[in-house]
């Protein structure tokens, strides 16, 4: 957003044509954050290493103990559901462990992504709105300085970063949360558990799954950077910037996994 | 006339309303131009506009020789580079020393570390904020944060100063003191200022060339003399001039 006129200090219109706007902001913000990458990449600039390190701690550390519980609760929810089946219907094991597998490949992203959002989302569009409620965003534009590089530019790689950990650490914690249960209730043995992963999730799989976090990561990123800056200059754009942001991110994490879905 | 800023037919609307009304303007390179009026009457908007941190609904704003709406990101930054700006209200960085603030025009335009800490020590000393380089803005008076404002404005030396709210946070003292540095200025390298205020008692004597806006429209441009002259006719006039707010 470099030099841009009029950045975004006004509060967008309303309707199909506010949106359009939005999109455009979007795309600028993102060419601009992908700019200021490159620049980086290139020695020509640098990453504003508090802005990264705080926004790791905020997108990763703070909701590590959140997630962890949110991780133990499906796999055990998951893993009462398997016993029940197991119990009531008397089917083979591995096609139920397989559906299981499947159902945690398909959910994990999408709540790190509802996770992310709710935290690191919020945090940057309030962090942007609040930039320009209080003159701070006109101070650097007027000194010549990107606004990206203190707001947009650390989130972004600290969401995509913290996005693939989140998933790693979810999905193993998942899974083992799951395997420990039915082999305590059920006596499913782990070897089993394991032959149900290599059987239902091929490589592709498995891309797609580490891939989706970080799709959603930019889409959260880019939409709590539009809500953040479209909340114009006044007091209350704050509240609006942050539950916009939760609104729009869940809708476009559910309707991005919708697409994967439908391509496969 | 060689312009630093023409604005041609301007108009802004902000919430459905005309905010400025077919504004037309211009301040040649090297000039001072103060533009009083009282609160609302459109100044920090005309302003804005002069900066390029909004774009008018209507009207062209040409600003040392460039059309904003016209200018690529590149060219943009290059712009900012030759122009200064203290804000209403305040736009220094909370989470950044007061140093740093300083420093933030330079940053990106290849001045080398000496260079910077040159120019950073003569902007202290000039403003009188030693001792402050390590603080944030929340610690500092609001004269303090105005005079770190203005030392940000020039540290790069710029051509064009937009001052918008002159008398924010200073007292008459104040007032001369930073009247006196950028007649310095004006002196050493013909800096143009565009200064905004609603109090113009004190600040007439300054020997600006005097623009009053109200209500969005432009209601006089001339000298201080011709304006005295011209309110001694017009009601409106005497009333921006008593100081209203």
């Amino acid at each position: 957003m470099r030099g841009s006129y009029a950045e975004g200090t006004q509060p967008l219109c309303r309707g199909p044509s506010g949106w359009l706007e939005e999109l455009g902001l979007a795309w600028l913000t993102l060419v601009s954050c992908l700019g200021l990458y490159l620049r980086i990449l290139g020695g020509r600039d640098h990453l504003d290493v508090p802005a990264f390190a705080a926004a790791l701690r905020q997108t990763g550390l703070s909701v590590l103990p959140a997630t962890t519980l949110v991780a133990l609760a499906l796999g055990l929810i998951l893993a009462s559901q398997a016993e029940s089946v197991f119990e009531d219907l008397d089917l083979p094991r591995l096609p139920v462990l397989a559906i299981g597998v499947k159902v945690v490949l398909e959910l994990v992203p999408i709540l790190v992504g509802i996770l992310v959002a709710g935290r690191a989302g919020v945090a940057l569009a309030v962090r942007q709105a609040g930039l320009t409620v209080s003159g701070e965003m006109d101070g650097l534009i007027v000194s010549g300085i990107d606004p990206v590089r203190f707001t947009l530019g650390p989130v972004l790689l600290a969401m995509l970063l913290m996005s693939f950990a989140l998933t790693v650490w979810i999905g193993l914690t998942t899974c083992g949360a799951l395997a420990t249960w039915l082999w305590a209730r059920v006596g499913v043995p782990p070897a089993l558990f394991v032959e149900a992963l290599q059987q239902s999730v091929d490589l592709a799989d498995l891309f797609e799954g580490l891939a989706k976090p970080l799709i959603f990561a930019v889409a959260i990123a880019l939409i709590a950077s539009v809500c953040g800056l479209a909340a114009g200059r006044d007091p209350d754009g704050l509240g609006r910037a942050a539950t916009r942001t939760v609104i729009g991110a869940v809708t476009a994490i559910l309707l991005t996994d919708l697409v994967f879905v439908l391509l496969r | 006339m060689d312009a630093a800023v023409e604005i041609e037919g301007v108009f802004q609307h902000v919430a459905g309303r005309c905010a400025l009304d077919g504004v037309t303007l211009g301040v040649a390179r090297g000039e001072w131009l103060l533009l009083i009026g009282p609160n609302g009457a459109g100044k920090t908007l005309l302003t804005r506009l002069i900066l390029g941190l909004d774009a008018p609904s209507a009207g062209t704003v040409r600003v040392l020789g460039r059309t904003l709406s016209g200018l690529g990101a590149g060219a943009m930054g290059r712009w900012r580079g030759e122009v200064g700006a203290v804000l209403q209200g305040g736009s220094l960085l909370a989470g950044l020393t007061v140093l740093d603030n300083l420093l933030l025009p330079l940053r990106g335009t290849g001045a080398t570390r000496a260079e910077m800490a040159r120019a950073a020590r003569l902007a202290v000393t000039q403003l009188q904020l030693e001792g402050l380089e390590g603080e944030r803005p929340r610690g500092l008076s609001l004269g303090q944060r105005r005079r770190v404002e203005l030392a940000r404005a020039l540290i790069h030396r710029p051509s064009l100063l937009v001052w918008d709210g002159l008398t924010e946070g200073l007292g008459p003292a104040g007032v001369r003191e930073t009247l006196d540095l950028l007649r310095q200025q004006h002196a050493n390298r013909g800096l143009t200022l565009i200064a905004t205020d609603n109090r113009p008692a004190e600040l007439l004597a300054s020997g600006a060339r005097v623009a009053v806006l109200d209500r969005g429209r432009l209601l006089f441009d001339g000298s201080p003399a011709a304006l005295e002259q011209a309110a001694a006719g017009r009601l409106e006039l005497r009333y921006v001039l008593a100081g209203h707010p």
